[in-house]
């Protein structure tokens, strides 16, 4: 049987590489910084940082199983792997849409302009995830 | 849409992985497609039923909902 591959290189390396080197940078901004933000003082930069830590182990994770996936001649990408990305990044566009506009309907109770950015953006990266997790598990329900 | 590819592949000792390497899908696909979560596309449908030495009729069939 002939097949026609479908197989691209997975992209998700490159990035969570990226990532993590930015998140290595902060660590270091951090350290330069000395001022470590405490739970109490500056308790939203707290949350802000656990969920990069958060969002940067499960794309190391996923990265690492897609590596071993290709290294055994699995595709990177397959028909419903790609079916998943267009219908979630859908969905967590429209999600994405709505929370920038409570951002930007609450932004009195953000500190600066800096936080209330990377909040809206690292929301927007867990929205993605959440949509991505939802569309897979209810995929053929209607 | 039911199917039969875990009886299938149990008949002939196949595991989810081998299924995957043979059809070029990833693993989580035979995965979800096992468990009925998931409706493949006539080409993969056809490829499957291929493997198994089958007609898609023989191994995916619509049920009533």
């Amino acid at each position: 049987m002939k097949k026609k591959r479908l197989k691209k290189k997975s992209l998700l390396l490159p990035i969570t590489s990226v990532l993590i080197i930015l998140a290595i940078y902060g660590f270091m901004v951090l350290d330069i910084d000395v001022e470590v933000p405490s739970f109490q003082s500056q308790s939203l930069d707290r949350v802000i940082f656990i969920l990069i830590v958060i969002l940067v182990v499960i794309t190391s994770a996923k990265a690492l199983k897609k590596y071993k996936d290709e290294k055994m001649g699995l595709p990177a990408d397959d028909e419903f792997s790609l079916q998943i990305k267009y219908k979630s990044g859908y969905y967590a566009y429209l999600a994405s849409m709505y929370m920038w506009l409570f951002i930007f309907l609450f932004r009195d109770h953000f500190p600066d302009i800096e936080t209330l950015l990377g909040g809206g953006i690292i929301l927007s990266s867990l929205i993605a995830l959440i949509a991505k997790v939802i569309v897979k598990q209810l995929f053929n329900e209607k | 849409m039911k199917n039969r590819i875990k009886e299938l592949r149990a008949r002939d000792n196949l595991t989810q992985l081998d299924l995957a390497l043979k059809v070029d899908v990833r693993r989580e696909t035979i995965v979800f497609l096992e468990k009925g979560k998931y409706n493949p596309s006539l080409k993969l449908a056809y490829d499957i039923s291929q493997i198994f030495n089958q007609t898609i009729e023989e191994v995916f069939s619509f049920a009533d909902e």
